[in-house]
């Protein structure tokens, strides 16, 4: 058929209907006259030919239906009919509307919300070309159980020239240097790469060039640099001519040769100098990071085969360092998100698909209540040869039509919450704040919204047309409940109560963590504890002039009434790196593996400041000299404190004190005498375990540039006054990452506290939808045998005893959810396993107050209606019928 | 009153059967039916259920134009007639009949 006449009948269809419909009316009114005509010819009776027209005609309703049926647009016209009715039918029943709508948004809501955020996290692709075949490589001593440790300069440059399956290997190394002559000096992140760094993440710069190949030959002295598009923005005013220009990082000059684009936070706002090629780069010391980029067609596996190979002629070649190396590839996409967070992250997944499911068990409910209260109505449309098809159709308008209402409301919702979350810095998500409603995340909307509709309008729908038209017809208006939907909806009540079960569980376990991290005792003291950072520029290495600065700055300190000790560390706890080294006593048999241990360099404050308690021995004191020989001076006697735990590993059952111990042993086997024993404390942060740990005195070779400052009172109120402090002794020295130790901790444990407000919130939820469906269902089965009970009431049933009835028949599907629900959640719990901090998965005390609590919720959701049902007037009741 | 046939109208037969009995001339519903009824010999007897969605289906498809006129009996009727695309599917459709018949004969060694 041409496409215009194809377009015409549409049309003609479609949009004058009205015109179509008398024309059809028309033509069987015609076909029947005629019909009837042609009987009486026949020779019949005309009232009883009229009669018989009629039923050889087989009702002209449903020959127009019929033809209505077949016609072009038919689609369309009877799903915008649908589309209107049902819309009728939601508008007459606005609490039903409204309610739906409320809970359905609450559940896609939560679910917009996670998958925003898990989406952000875990699907959107690195900025980088190609960011599958980006890997990161590590080198491994799996004889001495390290399987992850950074790359020694040495290995780095013979990996990068023997492997024959990357494009390109880089390596690059965190340094900060202090930038001057912009305004008050300030310390950057300066990260030194290979000249292949860029190329290998697949990034070109939007200004000036790339770092070239020979700049990696030209020793140190090569001077160029390349800015990250928001250091370029930032602080260098986002000068379009900044190329060729001069910044002096640590008192000398550097040219400026590039400028990124925008991209990761990691590669935005820092800067980068090429760290250049040495010949007798060092093979023993673990410090630079390495990335490659596979050739294309190179599988990982692949990769790992031609780096193992190589790791087979290093450790012949290189005995002494490289005896039992090996390497391990990971891909580039744990960059963004570690496998915890991509676990807590499917978790949180999971618990909304759960939310939204309970949601959708609610809103069936709702709707099925109202079907049975419509099965006339539906009769009626049957008989008047409405298909079954058509009539489930429409009963799944309606809830898709709820979910419509649903989704959109969810999805404001989300935007909400999601601004809310971005605003309050809830932290410890990556990429939280590029988060938000995307064409994907509206999609996943649409899609939910499909799937919500189409799963709480299933039962419902099934229901509808399934009992006789003229059983339905004639059973409309009894009043008491038939027992086959009253089991569904029992069922769906006790889903609800089981799903619930689980998100509370889950909820219980992560809040009861979190509360045990927060408790854990770290060893050291947080309260009125200030920390920052002063960056020392090379200079201050030479001659002392660091140590005089240090001792300076805890002279004047001294001297502040709200300062009651200062000190300074390394390594910031918690928060700061964590070098460490093979430790040992220097007795110990050679048989054993050396304990791993971290090692800080202190000033002799530094216990007193952050509140390490002393077991044994004595504190470090002006005496003590680093344990590195400077430069053309004798090796000093070396002497430690060591970690209470550290203590009993390498002296067991002995009095550490004046003991000597081995540091770095295998590296550099430095012996040192104990000279005291501190307690033990969490180096890496709450929810790691309490680390070794090894104290080295300061001095001019040896500066901590990680003060602690113990306070009277706020210790953010001391603030001003070290910053004027330092730029009194040096203006050029920049002053950072100001904070209280409290808000170190704090934001440690960020992602935990994300996952357990989250989850807590949506089973709150899940509950209170839960509570709603039990208290629904009760109330209208109770409505529904208002007569029944009235009689009961008539014949002498006591008020305590129709309670009892009530609270049985509501109690009964919510018992069986829990019972289901604390399966459940067993098996389900081994997930969240790694999640959890000090609670075991199955942890009796949660499941049990959360059975409790879910009891209490349907006790008083079945309480109204069986108060309602005990003021049954029997009199009244029985009028009804 | 004769029995009604409880032969069922195969599959595409009904719009054969329309399209060849409007080949003769313009016609409207009723008369289409007891044409149907008369040239089959009362083995098919079509009812309105299925004659007008058939019809209107025919006639969106392009194959009958439809036009109000009177009936032998002074009625208002609504008539049907085979367009030219009309008269192309009643041949192929004949044709395919011819083929099946041929091949079902053979098949079932009816002579």
């Amino acid at each position: 058929m041409p496409l215009w006449r194809r377009l015409k009948t549409l049309w003609r269809n479609v949009a004058p209907k009205k015109a179509v419909d008398a024309d059809l009316d028309a033509e069987i009114g015609s076909y029947r006259q005629m019909l009837e005509d042609e009987k009486i010819r026949a020779g019949a009776d005309p009232l009883l030919a009229r009669r018989e027209a009629l039923l050889e005609l087989g009702g002209a309703e449903q020959v127009k239906e019929a033809v209505r049926d077949v016609r072009a647009g038919a689609g369309i016209e009877t799903i915008g009919a649908e589309v209107r009715q049902s819309l009728r039918g939601l508008r007459r029943n606005p609490s039903l509307t409204i309610l739906g709508a409320v809970m359905l948004a609450l559940g896609m809501g939560s679910s917009i919300v996670v998958f925003s955020v898990f989406h952000a996290a875990l699907l959107r692709p690195l900025p980088f070309r190609d960011s599958g075949r980006v890997v990161e490589l590590w080198e491994t001593r799996q004889d001495r159980g390290i399987n992850q440790a950074s790359f020694t300069e040495a290995n780095f440059w013979d990996i990068r020239a023997q492997n024959h399956s990357f494009e390109e290997v880089a390596a690059y190394h965190y340094d900060e240097a202090n930038l001057t002559g912009f305004g008050q000096a300030e310390k950057v992140t300066a990260i030194s790469v290979s000249a292949g760094f860029f190329r290998t993440l697949g990034v070109s710069p939007v200004l000036g060039r790339d770092f070239s190949y020979e700049e990696d030959r030209g020793g140190w002295s090569n001077h160029v640099v390349i800015a990250g598009n928001r250091f370029w923005r930032n602080r260098l005013g986002a000068d379009p001519n900044i190329l060729g220009k001069s910044l002096r990082l640590n008192d000398r000059p550097y040219t400026v040769v590039g400028v990124l684009p925008r991209g990761e936070p990691w590669i935005n706002d820092q800067l980068y100098v090429p760290f250049g090629y040495r010949a007798n780069a060092n093979r023993g010391s673990w410090e630079f990071a390495v990335i490659g980029r596979l050739a294309r067609g190179v599988s990982a596996d692949t990769a790992r085969a031609d780096l193992q190979r190589i790791a087979g002629v290093l450790a012949q070649s290189y005995p002494k360092d490289d005896k039992g190396i090996g390497f391990h590839l990971e891909p580039s996409s744990t960059w963004v998100a570690s496998n915890n967070t991509r676990r807590a992250l499917w978790v949180l997944l999971g618990a909304v698909g759960f939310l939204l499911l309970i949601a959708c068990l609610n809103i069936a409910n709702l709707l099925l209540a109202r079907g049975t209260a419509r099965q006339r109505e539906i009769a009626v449309r049957m008989a008047l040869g409405a298909s079954r098809a058509r009539l489930v159709r429409f009963v799944m308008m309606e809830s898709l039509l709820l979910s419509g209402f649903g989704a959109t409301l969810g999805l404001a919702l989300a935007y909400g919450a999601l601004r809310a979350i971005q605003v309050s810095e809830i932290r410890g998500i990556p990429r939280l704040e590029v988060a938000g409603v995307n064409p994907w995340v509206f999609g996943f909307a649409v899609l939910i919204a499909m799937l919500t509709g189409v799963l709480s309008g299933l039962a419902p729908a099934l229901q509808a047309p399934a009992s006789g038209i003229a059983a339905s017809l004639r059973e409309g208006e009894r009043q008491t409940g038939s027992r086959g939907p009253g089991r569904l909806r029992a069922a769906l009540v006790m889903g609800e109560v089981a799903l619930s079960f689980l998100l509370l569980v889950g909820a219980g376990l992560l809040i009861r963590s979190f509360t045990q991290l927060m408790n854990a005792n770290l060893g050291f003291r947080t309260e009125n504890r200030l920390v920052f950072s002063v960056s020392m520029p090379d200079t201050y290495w030479r001659k002392g002039i660091g140590k005089q600065f240090l001792d300076r700055c805890f002279q004047r300190l001294s001297g502040v009434p709200d300062v009651l000790a200062a000190g300074a560390v390394s390594h910031r706890p918690v928060e700061g790196g964590d070098p460490g080294m093979g430790s040992d006593s220097s007795s110990g048999s050679g048989a054993r593996r050396a304990p791993w241990a971290g090692w800080r360099v202190v000033s002799p404050g530094y216990f007193r400041a952050i509140g390490l308690p002393l077991l044994r021995g004595r504190f470090f004191d002006e005496s003590d000299k680093p344990v590195w020989a400077e430069r053309g001076q004798p090796v000093p006697p070396r002497r430690v404190v060591i970690s209470e735990r550290l203590a009993k590993l390498i002296f067991p059952n002995e009095d550490p004190v004046g003991k000597h111990a081995l540091l770095w042993k295998g590296q550099g086997n430095l012996d040192a005498e104990v000279i005291g024993v501190v307690g033990d404390s969490r180096e890496r942060g709450p929810a790691s375990d309490p680390t070794l740990t090894v104290y080295l005195p300061y001095g001019p070779n040896a500066l901590p540039t990680e003060f602690v400052l113990h306070t009277r009172g706020n210790p953010l109120a001391v603030a001003p006054t070290v910053r004027s402090m330092v730029a009194s002794l040096d203006p050029n020295l920049p002053v950072a990452d100001v904070r209280s130790f409290e808000e170190v901790v704090h934001r440690s444990v960020a992602p935990q506290r994300f996952n357990a407000i989250l989850l807590g919130v949506f089973s709150g939820l899940a509950l209170l939808l839960a509570t709603t469906g039990i208290y629904g269902v009760l109330s209208y089965s109770m409505s529904r045998r208002t007569s029944e009970i009235g009689l009961r009431v008539a014949l002498g049933a006591s008020a305590g005893s129709i309670m009892r009835m009530t609270i049985g028949q509501g109690m009964r599907p919510a018992l069986i959810g829990i019972v289901l629900g604390g399966v459940g959640a067993w098996w389900l719990s081994r997930y969240v396993a790694t999640l959890l901090f000090g609670v075991k998965p199955f942890d009796i005390a949660t499941y049990a107050a959360v059975a409790a609590l879910l009891l209490a919720t349907a006790l008083a959701a079945c309480y109204l209606p069986g108060r309602r049902a005990m003021r049954t007037d029997a009199a009244v009741a029985l009028r009804i019928e | 009153m004769p029995a009604p046939s409880n032969t069922a109208l195969l599959q595409g037969t009904l719009d054969v059967l329309i399209l060849k009995v409007l080949a003769l001339e313009p016609m409207h519903g009723l008369g289409i039916s007891r044409r149907i009824a008369q040239v089959t010999g009362d083995a098919f007897r079509v009812k309105a259920g299925s004659l007008f969605p058939a019809l209107h289906r025919m006639e969106e498809a392009g194959w009958l134009e439809s036009s109000w006129g009177e009936s032998e009996n002074n009625r208002r009727a609504k008539y049907y007639q085979l367009t030219r695309a009309g008269r192309r599917q009643l041949k192929e459709e004949v044709d395919q009949w011819a083929r099946i018949v041929a091949a079902m004969a053979s098949a079932l060694d009816i002579p």
